[in-house]
């Protein structure tokens, strides 16, 4: 057999065991995040499939395979079908550039499917065609919430997606390179990028929240405003494609913020003294970081209530931006004047100075020291504004 | 190689055909979509995977969502139906892409590269993105600047036309109490008359 054959086939091989893994980790993260929602809330969850629920997955995807196929009157039927598949088709291909452990520790093969040069750069690509899932499904069912939805989001998506490049960028100086390989190795020399660049993994997370349209920028698919958002005209294994999309999304931007701030797939490195070689063992130390983010996602969900569109917007225009900004000009000044120990103290006083800027100019702590302001144009109004808001 | 590159430009082609000939502007759309991905991969093909990268997100990512957008906000996806609003437009939209058509030959033919085609592909490999940055912020500053300042007066453009008139305040009297006392409340609002809104307009 010629040898771009085998190699064709390793990485087919490599891809769908990529895509089963993501799939069977996202059947038993709804389990887990129902049963967490439900012990966070005082109650039990679902408990009564298999053992302590273990078969609940499986039977969910039963369900919703077998599940009559509705397709509105009214919808575009190409784009309608189209939608689900370009949102999970994203979501899936988006994983395959993270390396999960040193090269050539999968039994001989590269522990990645893809390795681009340019390789965070093509994860924000891949991710920002996921929008397109979710605005052409709201678009192409025909009907009034579902646009509704599909607009919100797109907006939404749009907006977070500058904030989180932006957020990189001073990463990106500091390492000098694109490439996950890269920064693993940089952090394996100088410590986790966390250290240098908080305020980044900060604007990165909370974009992460908005980009994966999760709580508490979920507002695509808020029940009590606009039925089910996009999803109001989907059902069986559409509606579940999209679901599996929205988690898939999840775990991808968990690997991501592993990766680029949290030393990759290598684990912490003073444990060498204790086993040598425990810090580059494949696979292990990325999912215990992914676990921890999930974790983390289904926590916040327990926690926040979801934000009104305006505050939605104000956030990631207004505050996001312009500390991502201001984080990326002065890490370049701090990489351009200074050297040695002076620079790691400069971006770690840095790092927490934008993390306090970023918490006392949110909408919940700027109340605080500022009164509410009323526009010129709203004297004339009758005194209807509602108390909070701004 | 040979046969990625066949696949992709067929599918640019294809895409193309679809958004000038789709009825419905989402799909005409979605075809330039498909379009811009291709050469997206028409560049990773080539190794510069940076500017494949670059191309998606912005194009694919960016430009095209807020052209559905649009699109879909202003409900300008339905069919065109019935005869063209503006005179002579498919004369002049022939002309205009004869023009333009006769433009691309006259480039084609006296096109010179910048820098010789093995340097500047060697430059690009390896995804990173200094070569791109070096000559856009050396070479061709000016032009750079110049599209940035263009884009920059687009935006503030699009602000002014579509910036709400300051409202008129049509249901308030003219005379009226110098305090309007909100019995409920117990709030005072100052009532603001048309002519102090003109005073302070003059003023300003």
């Amino acid at each position: 057999m010629p040898d771009w054959i085998v190699q064709l086939l390793i990485t087919l091989l490599k891809g769908v065991g990529v895509a089963l893994g993501l799939l069977t980790t996202f059947a038993y993260m709804t389990l887990i995040e129902r049963r967490l929602l439900a012990r966070m809330q005082i109650r039990l969850g679902p408990n009564r499939v298999g053992p302590m629920g273990l078969l609940q997955p499986l039977a969910d995807a039963i369900k919703s395979i077998f599940k009559e196929d509705l397709t509105v009157t009214l919808a575009d039927k190409l784009v309608y079908t189209l939608a689900p598949i370009i949102a999970i088709g994203c979501a899936l291909t988006a994983f395959g550039g993270l390396p999960a452990g040193p090269p050539g520790s999968l039994f001989g093969a590269d522990p990645w499917v893809y390795n681009l040069d340019a390789g965070l750069l093509a994860l924000l690509a891949i991710m920002s065609m996921g929008v397109y899932g979710i605005f052409l499904g709201g678009w192409a069912s025909g009907s009034k919430y579902p646009i509704l939805g599909g607009l919100r989001s797109s907006a939404q998506m749009i907006s977070y997606e500058l904030g989180m490049g932006l957020s990189v960028l001073g990463l990106l100086m500091l390492v000098g390179t694109t490439s996950f390989h890269g920064i693993t190795h940089w952090q394996a020399n100088n410590g986790w990028m966390i250290l240098f660049q908080l305020t980044a993994f900060v604007l990165f997370l909370i974009s992460s929240f908005a980009e994966t349209n999760r709580t508490p920028f979920d507002l695509p698919e808020a029940e009590q405003e606009i039925v089910a958002g996009y999803l109001t005209e989907y059902s069986a294994i559409k509606w579940a494609l999209f679901q599996m999309a929205e988690y898939v999304n999840m775990i991808t931007a968990s690997a991501v913020m592993a990766t680029l701030f949290f030393g990759g797939y290598r684990g912490p490195e003073f444990l060498e003294g204790l086993i040598p070689g425990i810090a580059s063992w494949p696979f292990i130390w990325l999912f215990i970081k992914i676990a921890a983010f999930l974790f983390l996602f289904i926590w916040v969900r327990a926690t926040l209530p979801r934000l009104r569109y305006d505050q939605l917007m104000r956030f990631g225009w207004k505050l996001l931006l312009p500390v991502a900004l201001t984080n990326t000009v002065l890490t370049a000044a701090i990489i351009a004047f200074s050297t040695g120990r002076v620079r790691v103290w400069l971006l770690i006083l840095l790092g927490v100075a934008g993390v306090a800027l970023l918490i006392g100019f949110s909408d919940r702590v700027r109340v605080l020291w500022t009164t509410p302001t009323v526009r010129r144009e709203d004297v004339n109004l009758t005194p209807a504004r509602p108390a909070g808001g701004d | 190689m040979m046969l990625a590159f066949i696949i992709l430009g067929a599918l640019t082609l294809v895409g193309g055909v679809i958004t000038i000939s789709a009825r419905n502007a989402v799909h005409a759309a979605l075809g330039l979509v498909g379009t811009l991905l291709s050469v997206g991969g028409l560049f990773a093909s080539m190794n510069a995977s940076f500017l494949a990268a670059t191309q998606v997100i912005v194009y694919a990512g960016a430009i095209m969502v807020l052209f559905l957008f649009v699109i879909m906000l202003l409900n300008a996806n339905q069919p065109v139906t019935g005869r063209d609003p503006v005179p002579f437009v498919r004369e002049l939209a022939g002309i205009g892409g004869t023009l333009l058509a006769g433009a691309f030959v006259v480039l084609a033919f006296t096109y010179e590269d910048p820098a010789p085609l093995a340097t500047s592909a060697a430059a690009l490999r390896g995804g990173t993105a200094g070569a791109v940055g070096e000559t856009l912020l050396t070479r061709f500053l000016l032009p750079f600047e110049a599209v940035s300042v263009l884009l920059l007066v687009a935006i503030v453009g699009a602000v002014a036309l579509v910036q709400r008139p300051v409202p008129q305040p049509d249901g308030v009297p003219d005379t009226e109490p110098a305090g309007l006392l909100a019995p409920d409340t117990g709030l005072v609002f100052e009532s603001v008359t048309q002519e102090a809104v003109l005073k302070e307009r003059g003023r300003a």
